[in-house]
């Protein structure tokens, strides 16, 4: 028995107190959803749990926990991240670089760790990763960030194909520049320079990639290891 | 005297009188659009369909440059705007590469590349002026990866992709955004057709096509469908110059 009885969809958010992630929450929470919120700051969730993604044993008690509120995951989007730039390749510490990996990289292999039993036991489930259009194009000054950002899609493709046989579907999302709090006020992502090489000539907006993350976890079934990317034009 | 502009959003799917493109016309119109279908003549299922959806039927080839004007007429004088071109008419006929007489190599290119190209040139006009539109080419995912037998119809798909970039960075900055979309194997009444092709039975077909699926599972109609209603709706904003593969990772991941 559970406290909602299984009859709503739920979802794991992590990053959800802010940017993409607080988007992908409101949406699926106005389309019905429950929605349990991992971050290290409160979220606006059902089940908002203040913990770090790169602590396996946290990730997988906020889960488990979900998992016996709502009594089922459907989906898992992974969201938790930072960013930095403006670092050289040669300047950029080995701190900078294990911590970049360990929340990005890191932080969805323990939520897709935590979910995957959930979804194969009710053989249903839908894990959808943030990554980035830099992963897909490259940059510069960002390198940590990129890598950890590309690693993530070959985490996605390799798990999307050893779940194929299963009802599980793994995709990525990698959206473009966007604006959320990610992006400082004096960005180089914010400059009407760079604004002007972009074929829609703007930011992508937080709730434009939630709307492709709602798609791929509600009409998303024939989508297998798959980047979408609703970047502006930053990538083709 | 000019028509007054729908208050509703107005899409055209051609290649509408069954299979993908009769699927997506019911989605459009179930999410609120107003559809104009086409499809190369009307044996009574295009017309059967306008009357259901409150739509336009307009039959006419793809390849007739002539009829891509008078569609794209049709649906000015009876809507006043065009806001969705979804080009999912294609035409297809397996044969090795140096058997293909040249006609039918080039009637599949004439019809799935360079007749919605010139469907493409008729209806930007009207989505400029309202800075306006979605434009959704239907590609294949024989067109990301190639298929023996099938040289023309994958250099008319693969032609559509890079169509679909070059229109999404010319017309963004218009507000008209272009995508594709990259089904594989989709079960429609073509499964029957590859089936008689080889004189094996449709389940057969169905088996043998799953086989080279990594989720062994077909896309449905609605499957794909609902990625071009993903692409035409509020959510696919942001979306330029993209391929969408709703195809059970038939070119990303081996079976």
């Amino acid at each position: 028995m559970t406290a909602d009885g299984g009859s709503v969809p739920a979802a794991v958010i992590t990053g959800a107190a802010s940017g993409i992630g607080a988007a992908t929450a409101a949406l699926f929470r106005r389309n019905g959803w429950r929605t349990a919120g991992l971050d290290l700051r409160p979220s606006d969730t059902d089940a908002p749990t203040e913990c770090d993604v790169t602590d396996e044993a946290a990730v997988r008690a906020a889960v488990d926990a979900a998992a016996a509120r709502f009594g089922r995951i459907d989906a898992a989007v992974t969201a938790a991240g930072y960013y930095e730039e403006g670092i050289d390749v040669c300047g950029i510490t080995r701190p900078q670089w294990d911590a970049m990996l360990a929340v990005i990289l890191g932080g969805t292999r323990n939520t897709c760790a935590a979910v995957l039993p959930h979804m194969l036991a009710a053989g249903r489930g839908s894990i959808i990763a943030i990554s980035s259009e830099l992963a897909l194009g490259g940059s510069a000054t960002d390198l940590h960030y990129v890598a950890a950002k590309g690693a993530v899609l070959g985490l996605v493709k390799s798990l999307a194909a050893e779940l194929a046989r299963t009802p599980v579907r793994v995709n990525a999302v990698a959206p473009g520049p966007t604006d959320t709090p990610l992006l400082v006020p004096d960005s180089p992502w914010r400059e009407p320079g760079y604004l002007a090489t972009l074929p829609l000539r703007r930011l992508v907006r937080p709730e434009e990639v939630a709307a492709t993350v709602y798609y791929l976890a509600t009409e998303g079934r024939t989508y297998c290891g798959e980047v979408l990317s609703p970047n502006a034009g930053a990538v083709i | 005297m000019p028509t007054a502009a729908s208050p509703r959003r107005v899409a055209v799917v051609t290649g509408a009188a069954q299979g993908l493109g009769h699927a997506t016309a019911l989605r459009l119109a179930a999410d609120g659009f107003t559809v104009a279908v086409n499809d190369i003549s009307d044996d009574g299922r295009l017309a059967a369909l306008a009357g259901r959806i409150g739509g336009l039927a307009v039959p006419g080839d793809i390849a007739d440059p002539v009829a891509m004007t008078d569609l794209t007429a049709a649906v000015m004088a009876g809507f006043g705007r065009v806001d969705v071109l979804v080009a999912n008419a294609a035409a297809m006929a397996m044969g090795p590469f140096l058997e293909q007489d040249p006609a039918t190599w080039w009637r599949q290119v004439e019809v799935n590349l360079s007749g919605h190209f010139r469907l493409v040139q008729a209806v930007v006009p009207h989505m400029r002026a309202a800075a306006y539109g979605r434009i959704i080419l239907i590609a294949s995912g024989w067109g990301v990866i190639g298929h023996p037998n099938a040289t023309a119809y994958a250099a008319s798909k693969a032609g559509l992709i890079a169509l679909a970039k070059g229109l999404a960075r010319e017309l963004a900055p218009d507000g008209i955004l272009a995508n594709a979309i990259a089904p594989s194997y989709v079960d429609t009444e073509q499964l029957q057709v590859d089936a008689d092709d080889l004189g094996i039975s449709l389940d057969e077909m169905r088996r043998r096509y799953r086989e080279l699926i990594p989720t062994g599972e077909l896309a449905t109609v609605a499957d794909v469908a609902g990625a071009v209603a993903f692409l035409a709706g509020p959510g696919g904003s942001a979306f330029v110059g993209q391929v969408l593969q709703p195809a059970g990772g038939v070119t990303r991941t081996r079976v």
